[in-house]
């Protein structure tokens, strides 16, 4: 596209003419050049130059003679740089208005212009600069020269430039005027010329396209696109037409001008379709214009031209949709929009066209080649080419002949704008050209990320290279490429590729590349049968791939490497050998695309092996080479080096060199025969004995094929082995590596060496379960049976059964020791007691799950013992694993250790379970009133009456399955809670009985509580509970310690308020049938205030009483007032006294008195209690505090 | 004229591919076919493209080379057929009855028990029914 002049690459461009006052003229044409769309402006400073721009040529003498060309090269130049639409003439406000001398210069100055505007049609505009606003300009005059210049009103522009925004004022006026006579001037042409066409007043064809386009062009500069592209496509129908028709000049010349013109056409056509957004329409406009003049091929000897122009068509195409922005938004939807239209998604993207014009480019170059071979002497022509030139049509040359001063141009004919044409063509380095289109092809697909075409592209790119003569290069690209083939599968594509790279090593003289190109090709899945049709020249160097043909290449490299024959490189210097001085290795790795030409899988017969025992290992080799491959020498290697051995060649006897210079003492087997068949395994079974316990591992294969070849090759695990990537689509057979399948199937390459069987014992003490708190003691027991322990190590872990941690880093759980559940404190060695200063040192390392003791040298038969003490925080299961690592002979140092492993389950329990219970005195009642409200809140505190005597009940319950021995039981206030706070005291000072709980027994305990604080949640401090296990219970005793434990148990915030009423009910403890008791209701009021209290007493079958059923009372303050009933019970037994209600107006609340309190019991004669009158007592007492 | 017929298996690699051309020209319909790939790729990922064509085991034509149209063909299993040919106006319904009948001719072949799915298509009758397949198609658009 760049080739095009611009003229015809942009739009056209109006071009305004500026005559006079040339100090204005850089401001208003950098004016006009900034509008949308610009204007261009040609600038003359004076009157006189005009004259001579404006002037027509004189048409040439034989105006009705058909033209010689179609279209004039230089018109649209013609119209952007020298014909004007508009003339501006510029006269100061000074000379208009001066003297009468200077109005004549003006007046004769401004006939001369109209005189030389007038035949062209040109528009005429009058500016008059106004120098300064204050100028006043004669208005006598200004009419004159209106009236003189003969332009309407509004086209006599006045400019003033002194003051900005006056100038710009001016200058967009100036604008307008110049727009709308440019369009009209232009209108009007394009209106003259296409009533040419109309009324087809021409003389020839030609002019009617020349007409048309003309046309075409002043709707452009009116930007009437719409008939802009009629008119166009209507030149480029008529063009068409005329190829059979036009006789002006000689055949080849002919066609090459219509061509041209053509390409004209088109890239207007196309541009204005792509730029329109019409993407789809341009597509299929391009496509006509590429089928229609595709077969115009045209003479034979100059058919490269065609070529060369389609190229160009195809560059020109893509560059254009490149370009167009339309393209990358829309693609997808017009695909969807036209499927019916047979265009495909390529042909919407520039790739595609990159990718043909590199095509044709290809073409132009072979044929250009072919026929500068036919030319017999290429340097005579080259003088005679010289003076041809582009003429003045498009599309046309001629010889230039200088006659004088003036040049003229006489007509070729054929034969020498052959010529011409071919000095051209001679000129470029077309493979550059190609590779550049290629290029960007190939951008392009890897842009949409279209790998095949992309590779394409690259293939040929390499290809170019590889013509030039760049090999390096050339060989990057193919050997980029072969890799997509290879990965699909595509093997005849491949080989193609692979064949270029190897004719590029060769003539590198890169001799490892060389033989990797060729031993790969040599062993791809190319059958003969199916390659019938490929011809030897399109495969390129490599040759059609077949069968015979990879012989030959294996042929080649075999007796390269046995260094029989040396591979000539074109230049001599760089001769391909394989000698000592230049030996060569190759490394075959699981993903190589070699593996197929030579593939080891060792598999170990056996999973594991113990140490000292020997066990079979099959080494199998596998090549697809095409020939029968001899190999001299093998080496194994393992990850452990003492175990590589070699096997050599029975038949070879004489190359039993060392692959690996080094150890002396190796193992060097001998094998019958080691040559590799095609696509057959080459099984070798070996003996190893193994040594030390560990990871045995087979790690490579190192083939010696010749003197100074090596292969290394990496070993892969018949389990795991992955199928040749090209081979696994052939239809073949296909064996197993090793003669069992099963071992073909699980084989492996590694083997793991056990240790040795331990002979010593390790015991861990089962004493059931933990409880929480106390340090518990495992027994680990050691007993050396058969083997001395030298160097010998306990491990110990402590692990989570449940897999969680032994560790709780929630805020939430407050733990004395960083949140640990439990932990191992010590290990305790009965053994040491004797050397007690180097206990520190042995015990290594204890961490809180994890510990770390090292066990003195015993001989067989001693035991060794010691006591881990473990403690728990929390009820959790425990796994604990002990874990010995001991060598059995001293004196190596590093012999391997024997590991031994135990494990024990042990539960964590919570020794006791701790409960407390409030209770108020029996039968007093106090009237508290947060009670009352919380019936709806979830209040969890206890709510306690102020000042008076409430009674706590602590039980503490064993849940273990062992008998616990309690030692106290009592209560810690909190320190911030001062023991003025409240008043704890217990009931009874010593233990009521000898404090020995079985299983599932609970242990009491009554406290007293006077709180003498206020307060809504008051500390009531912490139970304390020290216990140890009895010692009378069995096995346990020796892992126990003797010291007891702490338990405590926080007790509950109480809420403790002043209750503004109590009520006590006193009757005695008993009644007696028919004898009268007194039974009191006393009611306490605590507060400074008057309280009003209501009260009734139901009646009661069971006794007959006196006193006021019902009545209101009023209580003094701090005072007490008593009711008091007198009651005869008239049956025995437990009667329910009469019920009494109470309700406090002032706290609108009622009193109830429980069942419980109001129950006597009442004898039916007076009792004798003897026995239980000191318990009876003690109750009273309780009752009394 | 069909110059050149391919199966391409699941992983893109070919499993049958045979030129009907007496130039010396197979390779680059190899080319051809590989590079078509491409195009069923893109139509197969972006199903919204081929709208009603969805479900459709006909792709129709893939792209329009120098001198040839390829067709494309995809069977439930997803494997492709690829048609080149060098008649530059072909009906839809030849094509598709083309490849009904090949991809009948695919099913015997890989029917046949000593065929191993995945691997290349070696049997001779697929070869001759293919090849009759072919010049059929050759006489029904030339008449």
């Amino acid at each position: 596209m760049e080739e095009y002049p611009e003229e015809l690459r942009t739009p056209p461009v109006a071009l305004i003419s500026l005559v006079g006052c040339s100090d204005h003229h850089p401001a208003i044409s950098g004016h006009l050049h900034s509008l949308q769309p610009p204007m261009n402006v040609l600038a003359l400073p004076d009157f006189s130059k005009i004259q001579a721009v404006l002037t027509k040529k004189a048409k040439e003498p034989g105006a009705g003679d058909p033209p010689s060309g179609i279209l004039k090269r230089d018109w649209l130049l013609k119209h952007r740089t020298r014909v004007p639409a508009v003339v501006a003439a510029m006269f100061s406000s000074a000379h208009v208005s001066g003297d009468p001398a200077q109005w004549l210069q003006v007046c004769t100055e401004l006939e001369n212009l109209k005189a030389a505007a007038r035949p062209r049609n040109i528009k005429l505009v009058v500016i008059v600069v106004q120098s300064s606003s204050a100028d006043d300009i004669n208005e006598d005059r200004m009419i004159a020269l209106r009236k003189r210049a003969d332009v309407d009103s509004k086209y006599l522009v006045i400019y003033t430039p002194s003051d900005a925004s006056e100038l710009k004022q001016s200058l967009n006026r100036l604008a307008n005027v110049f727009v709308e006579l440019a369009n009209t001037y232009y209108r009007d042409e394009g209106r003259r010329m296409k009533t040419r066409v109309e009324k087809k007043s021409f003389s020839s064809i030609e002019l009617n396209i020349r007409y048309c386009f003309k046309v075409a062009v002043y709707a452009e500069f009116r930007r009437d696109w719409v008939e802009a592209l009629r008119f166009y496509e209507e030149a480029y129908r008529i063009l068409r037409e005329m190829i059979g028709t036009s006789t002006r000049l000689p055949p080849i010349q002919r066609l090459v001008e219509i061509k041209h013109v053509a390409e004209q056409l088109h890239f207007k056509v196309s541009t204005l379709l792509l730029h329109g957004g019409k993407i789809i329409e341009a597509v299929t406009w391009f496509r006509q214009h590429n089928a229609s003049y595709k077969r115009l091929v045209g003479a034979p000897e100059a058919i490269y031209l065609h070529w060369e122009w389609m190229s160009r068509q195809f560059l020109v195409f893509a560059e254009l949709l490149e370009t167009s922005s339309a393209t990358t938004q829309t693609i997808s939807s017009v695909t969807a929009d036209n499927p019916d239209r047979g265009l495909t998604e390529w042909e919407f993207r520039p790739a595609y066209y990159f990718q043909l014009a590199a095509h044709y480019l290809k073409k132009k170059r072979s044929s250009l080649d072919i026929a500068l071979s036919m030319l017999v002497n290429a340097n005579e022509i080259d003088g005679g080419a010289e003076s041809v030139a582009p003429s003045t049509f498009v599309g046309q040359f001629a010889r230039l002949l200088e006659q004088g001063e003036a040049l003229s141009f006489q007509p070729i004919d054929d034969e020498e704008y052959i010529h011409y044409a071919l000095t051209e063509g001679k000129r470029f380095q077309d493979s550059y050209e190609i590779i550049a289109l290629f290029n960007r092809s190939y951008e392009s697909y890897s842009n949409l990320r279209v790998q095949r075409m992309g590779s394409t592209c690259g293939l040929e790119i390499a290809k170019e290279y590889f013509l030039v003569g760049d090999f390096t290069t050339a060989k990057q690209f193919f050997d980029n490429f072969a890799h997509l083939y290879r990965q699909e599968g595509w093997v005849i594509l491949l080989w193609e590729a692979l064949g270029y790279s190897r004719e590029c090593s060769k003539k590198m003289g890169a001799v490892k590349n060389f033989v990797e190109s060729s031993l790969e090709m040599a062993s791809l899945p190319v059958s003969s049968d199916y390659i019938q049709s490929l011809g030897f020249k399109e495969c390129g160097p490599a040759g059609p791939p077949s069968l015979p043909e990879r012989e030959s290449i294996h042929k080649e490299i075999l007796e390269l490497v046995s260094g029989e024959l040396g591979v000539r490189s074109l230049e001599e210097t760089n001769d391909l050998n394989v000698t000592e001085g230049n030996p060569l290795h190759l490394e075959i790795d699981l993903v190589s695309p070699l593996r197929s030409v030579l593939l080891a899988s060792v598999a170990f017969h056996e999973q594991t092996v113990k140490p000292g025992a020997s066990t079979l290992m099959t080494l199998s080799l596998l090549s697809q080479l095409p020939l029968t491959t001899e190999i001299d020498q093998l080496e194994v290697q393992f990850n452990q080096s003492e175990y590589n051995f070699t096997i050599t060649n029975a038949e070879r006897p004489h190359s039993t060199s060392k692959i690996t210079s080094g150890t002396q003492n190796h193992r060097v087997e001998t094998a019958a025969s080691l040559s590799l068949v095609t696509n057959k395994w080459l099984r070798l079974t070996y003996e190893i004995k193994s040594e030390q316990s560990g990871k045995l591992e087979c790690i490579s294969v190192i083939a010696k094929l010749g003197p100074h070849f090596t292969i290394f090759c990496r070993a892969e695990s018949p389990a795991s082995m992955d199928g040749l990537p090209l081979w696994k689509f052939e239809d073949r057979v296909e064996t197993y590596p090793t003669k069992d399948p099963a071992l073909a199937i699980t084989g492996q390459k590694v083997i793991q060496v056990e240790e040795a069987e331990p002979l010593v014992d390790l015991n861990l003490g089962d004493s059931g379960a933990a409880l929480v708190g106390e340090s518990f003691m495992v027994p680990v027991n050691i007993a050396a049976r058969g083997h001395d322990i030298y160097s010998g190590e306990l491990k110990i872990n402590l692990v989570d059964v449940k897999g969680g941690g032994l560790f709780s880093t929630r805020e939430t759980e407050p733990s004395t020791m960083d949140g640990h559940h439990v932990e191992l404190l010590s290990v305790a060695g009965a053994e040491w007691e004797d050397e007690s200063q180097k206990e520190a040192e042995k015990i290594n390392n204890i961490q809180q799950s994890f510990g770390l003791v090292s066990i003195p040298f015993l001989k067989i038969g001693d035991t060794w013992s010691c006591k881990l003490e473990i403690k728990w925080y929390r009820p959790k299961p425990v796994m604990l694993y002990v874990s010995l690592g001991y060598s059995p002979h001293g004196n190596e140092l590093n012999a391997q250790k024997i590991h031994v492993h135990k494990s024990l389950q042990i539960e964590g329990q919570n020794p006791v379970l701790i409960s407390h219970r409030f209770l108020l005195p029996f039968r007093r009642d106090p009237l508290l009133l947060s009670k009352m409200k919380a019936v709806s809140e979830n209040n969890q505190f206890t709510s306690l009456p102020l000042n008076e005597t409430s009674i706590l009940i602590l039980s503490a319950k064993n849940c273990t399955e062992v008998p616990l021995q309690v030692e106290s039981l009592y209560v810690e206030v909190d320190e911030d809670c001062v023991a003025t706070s409240c008043l704890i005291k217990p009931g009874s000072e010593d233990l009521a009985h000898s404090g020995l709980l079985v299983p599932g027994e609970e242990f009491r305990k009554v406290f007293m509580v006077i709180p003498q604080v206020n307060s809504s949640t008051l500390g009531m401090g912490t139970v304390c509970l020290r216990w140890r296990r009895h010692p009378g219970s069995g096995v346990q005793v020796s892992c126990i310690q003797e010291d007891s434990v702490l338990t405590r148990h926080k007790l509950p915030d109480v809420n403790v308020e002043l209750a503004p009423l109590t009520i006590t009910l006193e009757c005695p403890p008993y009644g007696i049938l028919g004898d009268p008791f007194t039974y009191f209701i006393k009611i306490h009021n605590q507060t400074q205030l008057l309280q009003e209290v209501k009260f009734s007493l139901a009646d009661s079958q069971s006794f007959v009483l006196s006193g006021s059923h019902n009545g209101t009372t009023y209580v003094l303050p701090k005072s007490e007032h008593i009711l008091s009933y007198k009651l005869v019970p008239l049956v025995s037994g437990p009667l329910q006294l009469p019920k009494v209600t109470l309700t406090s107006v002032r706290y609108s609340a009622g009193y109830q008195p429980s069942v419980n309190a109001s129950t006597i019991f009442v004898y039916p004669s007076k009792p004798h209690l003897k026995v239980a009158d000191q318990r009876e007592g003690r109750t009273e007492s309780v009752a009394a505090k | 004229m069909i110059v050149c017929v391919a199966v391409v298996g699941h992983q893109n690699n070919p499993l049958y591919i045979q030129s009907f051309t007496e130039a010396d020209d197979a390779l680059k319909l190899h080319h051809i076919v590989h590079c078509s790939l491409d195009v069923i790729d893109e139509r197969v990922n972006n199903p919204k493209k081929s709208g009603p064509l969805l479900n459709e085991t006909f792709l129709g034509l893939l792209y329009p080379t120098e001198n040839y149209k390829v067709y494309g063909y995809l069977t439930n299993t997803k494997v492709k057929f690829i048609l080149v040919t060098t008649d530059l106006d072909v009906k839809d319904a030849d094509v598709r009855n083309f490849f009904r009948r090949f991809h009948a001719a695919y099913g015997d072949a890989v029917s046949n028990p000593f065929h191993v799915p995945g691997k290349k298509i070696t049997s001779r009758t697929f070869a001759e029914s293919v090849s009759t397949i072919v010049k059929a198609f050759g006489l029904s658009s030339a008449g």
